[in-house]
């Protein structure tokens, strides 16, 4: 689904954010980018987004070669792309519905795929009721599942995430981890840049450690620190078992209790795939 | 649904700037109204001048002895800045001066007693009034001319006046439609630095190039219409309360023009607007990073 071949990033200030990295995340993964600030999990992000170009190598994104897209059609990239960042990003003088519609209208989607789609991924982050609130009334952790509605409403193949719980206290971030793993159920290839220790080593997926631009561990069902050097993912890591489709109504129903559970502890036991069960043929 | 948005999007903008909006009509306005007013006076100039020029000739005398008279007619008449040259006989020479001196007996008793004295001529009219030097100059040299006169000075200072004026009103025009060009970008650019944070997201979502910026070039399309058209409304307005108000000017100045110039340059004005309106919002939306990919 990604794969990114000898990838070197300069920027103009000549600092050097992305060393010969080589990385390939097959369909339905999730992965977890770590690293201190600095270390290049940004410019991965960006350059997966086609938000950057590299300087050299290549990088391929739900079977396109992105480093290599003319610009007239990165927008059509863009539209398999779903992106979620620390600072969520809503527009402010939006109600939460026409934020997560704004995604749909602006690609030129019909109004009646807006009318369903909409109060279906509403219903997926638990903000069904809120539909008509404005960003300012909502807190922290509901303005950024308005933002991964909007990632998602689309039904993208891969969902980006930047520190998407870089703001949130621990509480809010397992709910928002909740939702990331939900999609990631639906066969959606989530990579998420992270700070946050407590969510990697309770989800157990496959790490991305960087450090200096370089790729210095690559860990199938990893923590954030080095303790354990074992399983390390192979080239062209297999791809997770995928979940129930998130149309079905018991399914949401459950989704929609994930506003009454986001206080819960991350637990393992209860929130976290320990076990992946590796399905062969893997999209790379 | 993609056209009713992106048409919403496009008066949405102009709605929440107003005033910066309202700066970039009036800019086409006075633009566009100088330019038109300068077409409507060139227009009613050209039509005097025109009638004037009917009446004005460079006259060259013949010699009595000369004989190819109608030789060189033709010739002069193939002159490039002649429209059209007229024989006078020395009979109809006598005619035209019994005709003009009639109120003064001494001239005419002087052309009586010698009626010789009248000479035949050949009546030249000029393509252009600015024509009458070079005519004046190439008669002189004609063989069987013996002297060459021209009306007055005062028509060659007219047309100096009326192509000095219309140089002046062209270079005002051009520099105020940069001004409004510029105007246009500004406001454009102020739109778009409004929406960043919209334009940003709808890049991360995936809308295309055109869908991002179809908005700020209708925007900038819809101030250069808007300007055109009251300049247009403003102009034609005027005229015809000038041509009303006027109608005691004396009978040799004529303040009738077609509505047919009127409509086609109106229609035209208006086409300018769009385009400087476009101008504007293109070069705003080629500089500006918000909405680029």
């Amino acid at each position: 689904m990604i794969r990114l071949h000898n990838v070197t990033k300069v920027y103009d200030n000549s600092v050097v954010a992305v060393r010969e990295v080589g990385l390939e995340v097959a369909k339905g993964e999730f992965v977890f980018l770590v690293g201190p600030s600095g270390s290049g999990k940004s410019t991965l992000l960006r350059l997966m987004m086609r938000e950057e170009k590299p300087d050299t190598g290549e990088v391929w994104v739900a079977g396109k070669h992105a480093s290599a897209l003319p610009s007239w059609k990165v927008p059509h990239l863009r539209r398999s792309i779903g992106t979620v960042f620390q600072d969520f990003k809503l527009l402010p003088n939006k109600t939460v519905y026409e934020n997560v519609s704004f995604a749909l209208e602006v690609t030129g989607r019909s109004r009646h795929i807006v009318r369903t789609q909409v109060p279906q991924v509403l219903k997926l982050v638990g903000l069904s009721n809120k539909a008509d609130r404005q960003p300012r009334q909502l807190s922290g952790g509901e303005q950024q599942r308005v933002s991964i509605a909007r990632a998602f409403v689309n039904r993208p193949l891969i969902l980006l995430a930047d520190e998407p719980t870089g703001n949130l206290d621990p509480a809010t971030s397992v709910g928002i981890m909740r939702i990331l793993d939900r999609i990631n159920r639906t066969g959606t290839t989530v990579v998420m840049a992270t700070h946050d220790h407590a969510i990697v080593d309770a989800m157990r997926r496959r790490v991305v450690q960087l450090d200096d631009g370089r790729v210095i561990r690559d860990q199938r069902s990893g923590a954030y620190e080095i303790r354990v050097q074992s399983n390390v993912a192979p080239p062209g890591a297999q791809p997770r078992e995928t979940g129930q489709d998130l149309a079905e109504p018991d399914e949401t129903q459950e989704l929609a209790a994930v506003d009454d559970t986001a206080d819960l502890e991350l637990s393992p036991a209860t929130t976290v795939d320990d076990d992946p069960t590796p399905v062969p043929g893997g999209d790379a | 649904m993609r056209i009713t948005y992106v048409l919403n999007e496009a008066f949405n903008n102009i709605r929440r700037n107003g005033l910066v909006v309202l700066g970039a009509v009036l800019a086409v306005f006075v633009s566009l109204f100088l330019t038109f007013g300068t077409l409507i006076f060139g227009e009613i100039a050209r039509v005097n001048t025109e009638r004037w020029q009917e009446d004005v000739r460079v006259i060259g005398f013949i010699r009595t002895d000369f004989r190819d008279v109608e030789d060189l007619r033709v010739e002069i008449e193939s002159w490039e800045e002649v429209d059209a040259v007229i024989y006078y006989s020395p009979a109809e020479a006598l005619d035209e001066a019994r005709e003009l001196f009639k109120d003064d007996p001494r001239q005419l008793q002087i052309i009586e007693d010698d009626p010789s004295i009248i000479p035949a001529s050949l009546r030249v009219r000029p393509v252009d009034l600015n024509d009458y030097d070079t005519i004046k100059q190439r008669l002189t040299n004609s063989p069987g001319v013996s002297d060459v006169i021209s009306a007055d000075e005062a028509v060659q200072q007219i047309a100096a006046i009326r192509d000095g004026l219309r140089v002046f009103f062209w270079v005002l025009a051009i520099a105020l439609g940069v001004a409004a060009v510029a105007l246009i970008a500004n406001t454009i650019h102020m739109a778009i630095y409004a929406r960043r944070e919209e334009l940003e997201i709808m890049h991360l979502v995936g809308a295309s190039n055109w869908f991002v910026r179809t908005p700020f070039l209708i925007e900038g399309v819809v101030e250069g219409v808007l300007g055109s058209g009251i300049a247009v409304a403003t102009g034609i307005g005027l005229y015809n309360l000038a041509r009303d108000r006027l109608a005691d000017l004396p009978e040799f100045i004529n303040l009738t023009i077609d509505n047919a110039f009127l409509l086609r340059w109106g229609l035209l004005m208006i086409g300018f607007g769009a385009i400087v309106g476009i101008i504007g919002s293109g070069i705003s939306l080629a500089v500006h990073k918000y909405v680029r990919t």
